[in-house]
């Protein structure tokens, strides 16, 4: 068995893809954002609820994809729970450079962090927005004013 | 099974199959994307670049005239490849998709006015969706969806009631791209006995099946060459010549024209009226040179190869127990969507990737299919004349190593 597939496929991966965690909705919420890629028909919607002084007090997600995408999405939200926003951008920075083999450049995520378990994607660039996707759909959601 | 022989070695005409994914040899499933290509297309392609490279038509030098030559030549192997009547039917472009948006749009300023109806499918590629539905969006023509069956085969009756006096033409694929369905020649006569024009999408069927436009019979018929074992950027239109002649030019510019003033215009005669600028003249070559490739083999011997290869995967498929098979017509060949129970179909993709063997992930470019099976996507192999069934056997192994690696009963 191929040790690329081991280091994409841990198993926490495989924990996260089949059950996910904070799936569902935030009640209430106040930022929303969907994520669609459209190459392979992934999608998620994310719901947020942000205080007033820019802390995530709640990050939930439903959606459907493959393992890495709603591995990925679960890590993501269990990751930025209870942080600032400001954290948030310095981590979605880090989290693109990990999936893109630019892991020497990391400031936050460390080896023993949750999110290292996706540095095995950078060794299929294809399936970079697979792990990528729901950021994406964050950095939108947070973005919108 | 027996194992009839397309061409010896026929594996060695086709270099990019020499590549290693990893320390694996590579099994390319992936034809119906895009086919690989022979030796002989791509030297060809740098001889011409090399030796006889100019633009077309418009000089009176040895190279134009040599450039010019290949070009036309082209032309006439497309002609015969596809036995139309003359070559005056035959319009090169850069792939099937702009074939289409052609049609669309001339069909349209010719013969259609709001609230006109076209029949199409519901398993046409985005390429023969999204082209009517700028005619829906722009101009008010009504787009319906014959159905199909639970096998993959278009329900014909129920396109028979689709037909109402305002219908004009059917837009439909020859031989579908997710589940290898061929279209049965019914419709052809169904479209025929209620006056309706006919557009086939030839992009699968091109490669697979022994195509004939006079005894199909069709108006419009569409593909790429990429397809069809040449280069990518050439495709082609083929169309009645007296329909081509009826319809108004698509894009504007030099070649088409007869004669210009700075009031107007008059178009240039078929062919050359649809293909406005520098045409892909060296891949138009390729082409050429390709089809004289695939019938140097002979495309009767292909289909049947093609045909035992899809039988011997699909028996192979039904002993899992943990595939879920959608290519499930009677009439189909050389293409297989299918997904591993519970396993998503990127995971089964990468998976197989790393066993060298190149496989389709996603939607297929027909989204609205996907929605109808009710997944949001799936695998698929497709098989071109380089494929054997040594290779399907060890697909079939990777297959089930693939559902132990994710661990799904
Ligand atoms: C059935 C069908 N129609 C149309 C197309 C579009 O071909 P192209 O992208 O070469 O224009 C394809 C290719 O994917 C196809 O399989």
């Amino acid at each position: 068995m191929s040790d690329l597939l081991k280091e994409l496929y841990q198993e926490i991966i495989l924990d996260h893809g089949n059950t996910p965690r904070n799936f569902g909705k935030c009640e209430p919420f106040n930022k929303s954002a969907d994520g669609h890629n459209p190459l392979c028909g992934d999608k998620v919607h994310l719901t947020l609820l942000v205080d007033d002084q820019n802390i995530i007090k709640d990050i939930k997600f439903t959606g459907e994809g493959c393992a890495i995408s709603i591995a990925s999405t679960s890590l993501m939200t269990q990751n930025l729970k209870g942080k600032s926003l400001e954290y948030a951008n310095n981590l979605f920075q880090d989290f693109s450079n990990l999936v893109t083999g630019s892991s020497d450049e990391l400031q936050i995520i460390t080896e023993e962090d949750s999110l290292y378990s996706l540095k095995g994607v950078g060794a299929f660039p294809m399936r970079v927005k697979c792990a990528t996707l729901s950021w994406h759909a964050f950095k939108s959601a947070i973005d919108e004013k | 099974m027996d194992q009839i022989e397309l061409k010896e070695n026929i594996q060695a005409d086709f270099p990019a199959l020499n590549k290693k994914i990893l320390k694996n040899d590579l099994i390319y499933f992936d034809t119906a994307a895009s086919a690989q290509k022979p030796s002989v297309v791509i030297n060809e392609l740098s001889d011409f670049y090399l030796n006889h490279y100019s633009n077309v038509s418009r000089g009176v030098h040895t190279l134009c005239v040599e450039a010019t030559f290949k070009y036309e030549d082209a032309r006439k192997k497309v002609q015969k490849f596809l036995n139309a009547y003359s070559e005056n039917e035959i319009i090169f472009t850069k792939n099937a998709t702009e074939s289409i948006n052609l049609i669309a749009q001339s069909y349209y300023q010719r013969y259609l006015k709001s609230g006109d109806e076209i029949i199409l499918s519901v398993m046409e590629h985005h390429s023969n969706l999204l082209p009517w539905y700028f005619l829906r969006d722009n101009y008010g023509i009504v787009l319906k969806f014959i159905n199909i069956d639970s096998d993959g085969n278009l329900n014909l009756d129920h396109f028979e009631t689709l037909i109402t006096k305002k219908t004009k033409l059917v837009a439909v694929t020859h031989l579908s791209n997710v589940f290898g369905t061929i279209t049965d020649k019914k419709l052809i006569e169904i479209s025929r006995a209620n006056d309706l024009h006919i557009l086939l999408d030839g992009c699968q069927s091109i490669s697979h099946i022994k195509v004939d436009m006079q005894e199909i019979d069709c108006d419009f018929y569409a593909f790429s060459g990429h397809k069809i074992y040449g280069p990518s950027g050439i495709g082609v239109l083929y169309g009645k010549e007296n329909l081509l002649d009826e319809l108004p030019p698509f894009l504007g510019g030099g070649g088409m024209i007869s004669e210009v003033t700075y009031d107007g215009a008059t178009y240039a005669a078929l062919p050359n009226k649809f293909e406005a600028g520098t045409p892909p003249l060296v891949e138009a070559h390729g082409l050429g040179v390709a089809l004289d490739y695939v019938e140097s083999i002979g495309m009767d011997k292909i289909e049947q190869y093609e045909k035992i290869l899809t039988e011997y995967a699909d028996q192979k498929m039904a002993d899992l127990d943990f595939v879920i098979n959608y290519s499930k017509s009677k009439n189909k060949t050389s293409i297989i969507s299918f997904n591993l129970n519970k396993i998503h179909a990127h995971e089964v993709a990468s998976f197989l990737d790393v066993e060298g063997i190149a496989v389709r992930a996603g939607h297929h470019c027909c989204q609205p299919l996907m929605k109808l099976l009710n997944v949001t996507a799936t695998s698929r192999i497709s098989f071109g004349i380089y494929n054997t069934k040594s290779e399907i056997d060890y697909f079939i192994d990777s297959l089930t190593k693939c559902k132990n690696f994710f661990g799904v009963k």
